[in-house]
């Protein structure tokens, strides 16, 4: 059963209704109810929603019956096994975050945002959950980015790569340069230092990197692909016969493409580092986009990611731990 | 309901999620230096504190309590007002 909490998509609860039909996956939606009939899912009626602009760990504690609230206690005490919501990020990580809570042994959940592309899908992690973050957590996030690709999306031996400034050793942050140190160390297949432009090159299968960096880094791509996209549709209207001619000659690959790359088949983004899988949908996804996303989060179980991760970062050493003889004793 | 019940409840959440022996968690125990809590740790622990004994914990408070032992007080306190 999946968790989907069917406010905050910019369609209404109605496309979330939609795409979980669509699914063919058993749904528990939470929402208005009179908008949600005729899904064929179980509907637990819950039309208070938290905006986006409202701050979301106080949003959360102060609003226990918001649909995102009520979706991610249904998977905190099981009756749901994973949590999709097309809502705002900030209060669906805050509502997940409280409710499942963190994996044994994991400092901070990270936003992964998977990316489609020609030459196969690219995670990217941190994509905005943590602007500041330690040597550890990008250790932690490598581990988890990992995982989670062999574990979903099939990669034999996912390549990992740490976003920097420079592909040499040098080159980076103190906290960079630390973790670098420790992941070379470790069981990976560690690609050392990666720049802006391997994001979209096909060279690692994942990028990791703080949530500033992240978010800022994904929606770049994100621009210049809508931008270059629409300069080529420009250049083709406005090119004369012969221009237009081109266009429809590439016009077959060119939809091809276009349907490779749509966001809306990976479904969107997941919160990596919590006891049960969650998966973040865009907003803007349509029914096609949400029922992507909840066969994401049912594969997401199916393939145990959460309890290989775990055992990801248990073998290489990199679970937290308090430092032995750094806690007071009693007398 | 007494400030011990109130100490054990937060040994017990801290050695259940930071996993460290409840015994090593004294009332002078730091949460940032000797547990390395972190922010969202400190979060955890007022939500479960707050939906135990049904009271708040303002952000400028909350931010001054910095060992085990002014946790516990905090909580007895408000407790006992209430």
């Amino acid at each position: 059963m999946i968790a989907l909490d069917a406010n905050g998509a910019d369609g209404g609860p109605a496309v979330v209704a939609d795409g979980a039909k669509r699914s063919g996956e058993q749904v528990l939606l939470f929402g208005p109810k009179d908008e949600l009939g005729g899904s064929g899912a179980e509907v637990v009626d819950a039309p208070e929603r938290i905006a986006g602009d409202d701050e979301p760990v106080r949003a959360v504690r102060s609003r226990p019956d918001a649909s995102i609230v009520q979706a991610a206690r249904a998977v905190a005490e099981g009756r749901a096994e994973a949590l999709v919501s097309a809502g705002s990020t900030g209060p669906t990580l805050a509502a997940a975050t409280l409710a499942i809570k963190r994996l044994r042994g994991v400092h901070r959940p990270a936003i992964a945002a998977l990316l489609p592309l020609p030459t196969g899908p690219v995670l990217l992690l941190d994509a905005g959950a943590n602007t500041e973050v330690r040597p550890e957590h990008l250790v932690q996030f490598a581990y988890m980015g990992a995982a989670f690709m062999e574990a979903v999306v099939g990669s034999k031996r996912p390549r990992v790569g740490l976003l920097s400034v420079g592909r040499e050793a040098a080159k980076g942050t103190p906290d960079v340069l630390a973790a670098r140190q420790r992941l070379e160390d470790g069981p990976l297949d560690f690609a050392g230092n990666v720049e802006g432009f391997d994001l979209t090159a096909g060279t690692v299968d994942v990028v990791v990197t703080d949530g500033f960096t992240g978010n800022v880094a994904l929606k770049v791509a994100e621009g210049a692909s809508r931008t270059v996209r629409e300069a080529i549709r420009q250049r083709v209207r406005s090119g004369g016969p012969l221009a237009l001619l081109g266009g429809l000659l590439i016009r077959g690959p060119v939809a091809r493409l276009r349907v490779e790359l749509d966001p809306e088949r990976v479904g969107g983004a997941l919160l990596l580092g919590l006891r049960r899988p969650v998966v973040i949908a865009h907003g803007s996804f349509g029914p096609g986009g949400i029922s992507a996303a909840v066969r994401l989060a049912r594969r997401a179980v199916d393939e145990r990611m959460v309890e290989r991760t775990h055992a990801a970062l248990e073998t290489a050493g990199a679970l937290r731990s308090v430092p032995a003889g750094s806690v007071a004793t009693n007398g | 309901m007494t400030r011990e019940e109130v100490l054990g409840r937060i040994r017990e959440h801290l050695a259940t999620e930071l996993e460290v022996e409840p015994s090593a968690i004294a009332e002078e125990t730091r949460f940032r230096e000797d547990l390395e809590a972190d922010s969202l740790d400190l979060v955890e622990l007022t939500v479960e504190l707050e939906d135990a004994y049904g009271i708040r914990f303002p952000d400028d408070e909350a931010a001054r309590i910095l060992t085990v032992g002014q946790a516990a007080d905090f909580v007895f306190a408000r407790v006992e007002d209430s």
